[in-house]
């Protein structure tokens, strides 16, 4: 084992995390963007995604493939449902829209608890073999994660910039009220911000779900990466958001091979406050008030 | 959009400026005093069932708990790291006791001032910032707090925290039973509560209301925006802290778990649905909310589905809370009785 090899192999894993932290912090970004509210059921979403690719696949025996994609249409549907029933008088309202989100994820993660119980579940992997680059090796379970992570990025990118909904809904994430003056109709866009974002959470608990162990308290974690990232990437910048997903990937991936996974949270929190300190408008954000 | 509008209006109340604000609903606090000086009393009357006594105790203590968070949100902001903050004020005190064998007031006081320093220099970096980091950054302190104490080796007792704490003791006379302490705790809250009041009297409590209200009018005003929120942010801890060392004395024993975020979530809970915006809100909250998980023990999910969907209800139809519903409920004797 020696020290190019470890760096490479952490580096890589550092990627693949990354680009997971960033389905999590685009989808979170969205979510806030439209509804200037903070979800704290965001993870709660990358949970229910990591459980419905769990039953996709165990018990409907569908390929992984189309287990992700039956759990994007899910989670769209169900974010969707939730916006217009749950989330619909807290549009726009920061404070309340925020704690309403807390009772949101109260009510997904035990109702999982009660559905599916405690204990976490193991899913077969999404693909067997392995792939050597050099000295790294990666598992092809892995090198899936990258493939749909980068199809789902791209594919986001393409119905955010090039079609018609997509431009709507920047135009309501940038001002709801000339968006409203051009004819946009909102009182669609707001489900569908909400639900393309927690979807987004969801396909990264999809993707997960095969490499990590599965169970209702998941969620947390993957919450509190995001926030970090979004706290460190600048908030509503998505240039900067994938900038810093990457960064703590890595970051993360390569501490872990030298040091406690505690001791290097700490460094990170540390960082984030320094940051802030330093530079709060993010690393690509703009300067805030 | 317009109905978001409404609801803001309906739940901020009327402008900044407004002086009846922190009148509770209801009738004049002179009124309400001597009901609460009655409403502590009455667990003197279930003495004899110590149960009784330890929850009337955490209901005490909880009170102290929520009404520092009530004083952070009513300038408008929500704390993610409440739990942290009491977490710092009971660690500090029971280090402080069991470590340097300060007497019982000296270490509350030194935990007390650790909380309101943490919150000095929390506040110094976040409150420059819009509203949403606030969250954000709090919440990610709160895990840190914990990773913090989790990592702390033989100062904190790691994971397995700090035991056989000693009871307080004031002037010799130690409250190391149920009731002595109850006494104790009824006082504090009582005087937690005094004290909210009488700041919500004072200019400065209606600036902080102002702030609130409307920030962006109360810095026209000439109220600074983030003087007033570092004001409630460094009160409100010292509340938390003080609830922290005061539990840590009360139960003995000390564990970072005792502090994480469920803890913070459920003063949060507590607060709204209690209500925002008034006294006695949080007074209401702790009261209702903290014998719940006691008579639930057996169905932990269902209670936490039932919390989850009784939040977003309150929001939805009672954003002032179950104060709200007290006064409604005056206003329409009142009109009924002319």
């Amino acid at each position: 084992m020696d020290f190019t090899f470890l760096i490479g192999q952490a580096l890589t894993n550092g990627l693949i995390i990354g680009l997971l932290y960033l389905l999590m912090a685009i989808g979170f970004t969205l979510v806030f963007g439209v509804m200037r509210v903070v979800n704290f059921a965001h993870g709660e979403f990358y949970m229910l995604g990591a459980f419905s690719a769990y039953v996709c696949v165990t018990k409907l025996q569908l390929p992984f493939l189309a287990a992700v994609l039956a759990t994007f249409a899910f989670t769209l549907v169900i974010g969707w449902i939730i916006e217009v029933v749950v989330m619909k008088g807290f549009r726009g309202d920061e404070l309340n829209g925020m704690i309403a989100t807390i009772g949101l994820a109260m009510i997904l993660q035990n109702g999982a608890l009660m559905v599916f119980g405690p204990d976490p579940q193991s899913m077969p992997p999404a693909a067997e073999g392995v792939v050597s680059l050099g000295p790294v090796m990666l598992p092809m379970s892995r090198l899936y994660v990258v493939a749909f992570s980068l199809v789902v990025l791209v594919v986001l990118y393409g119905f955010l910039m090039h079609s018609k909904g997509g431009r709507a809904l920047r135009a309501v994430v940038q001002d709801i009220e000339i968006a409203n003056a051009q004819g946009i109709r909102s009182q669609f866009m707001y489900p569908l911000g909400f639900g393309i974002g927690v979807a987004l959470a969801a396909i990264a608990g999809a993707l997960m779900a095969p490499v990590f162990s599965v169970s209702p308290s998941i969620g947390s974690t993957p919450l509190l990466k995001a926030f970090i990232v979004v706290i460190l990437g600048g908030l509503g910048s998505i240039p900067g958001a994938a900038l810093a997903a990457l960064l703590l990937g890595v970051f993360e991936s390569v501490a872990n091979t030298f040091m406690s996974s505690s001791f290097s949270d700490m460094l990170l929190f540390c960082f984030v406050i320094l940051m802030l300190i330093f530079r709060p408008s993010g690393l690509l954000g703009k300067a805030g008030r | 959009m317009t109905t978001s509008t409404m609801t803001d209006k309906s739940i901020r109340g009327a402008g900044p400026g407004t002086p009846t604000r922190d009148r509770a609903p209801g009738g004049s606090w002179k009124a309400w005093i001597p009901a609460l000086l009655v409403l502590f009393a009455t667990p003197l009357l279930l003495a004899g069932n110590a149960f009784y006594i330890h929850l009337a105790v955490l209901i005490c203590l909880n009170i102290i708990f929520v009404n520092g968070l009530a004083l952070i949100n009513r300038t408008g902001q929500l704390s993610f790291c409440h739990a942290a903050l009491m977490g710092m004020g009971a660690f500090v005190a029971v280090i402080c006791t069991v470590r340097f064998q300060a007497p019982f007031l000296l270490s509350v006081l030194a935990g007390v001032a650790a909380s309101m320093l943490a919150a000095y220099l929390l506040g110094a970096v976040i409150l420059r910032l819009q509203g949403v980091y606030f969250v954000l950054v709090t919440f990610c302190f709160g895990e840190l707090f914990r990773l913090v104490l989790l990592e702390g080796g033989d100062i904190t007792g790691g994971a397995n925290g700090i035991a056989n704490i000693p009871p307080a003791s004031l002037l010799g006379f130690a409250f190391d039973s149920k009731l002595s302490f109850y006494v104790l705790a009824a006082a504090c809250a009582f005087l937690s509560i005094l004290l909210l009041i009488a700041l919500f009297k004072t200019p400065k409590g209606n600036s902080l209301d102002a702030v609130g209200d409307n920030p962006d009018l109360a810095e026209a005003s000439g109220i600074s925006i983030q003087g007033s929120q570092m004001f409630a942010f460094v009160l409100g801890s010292a509340f938390a802290g003080f609830a922290g060392a005061l539990l840590a004395h009360y139960l003995g024993f000390v564990s970072p778990e005792s502090f994480n975020q469920h803890i913070s979530v459920a003063a949060i809970i507590m607060l709204v649905i209690g209500g925002r915006g008034s006294v006695l809100g949080p007074i209401l909250g702790a009261l209702i909310m903290t014998p719940l998980p006691e008579l639930f023990r057996s169905a932990i999910e269902t209670q936490n589905i039932m919390y989850g969907i009784t939040l977003i209800l309150v929001l939805k139809f009672l954003p002032k809370g179950l104060v709200g519903l007290v006064g409604a409920a005056s206003r329409f004797r009142n009109e009924g009785g002319r």
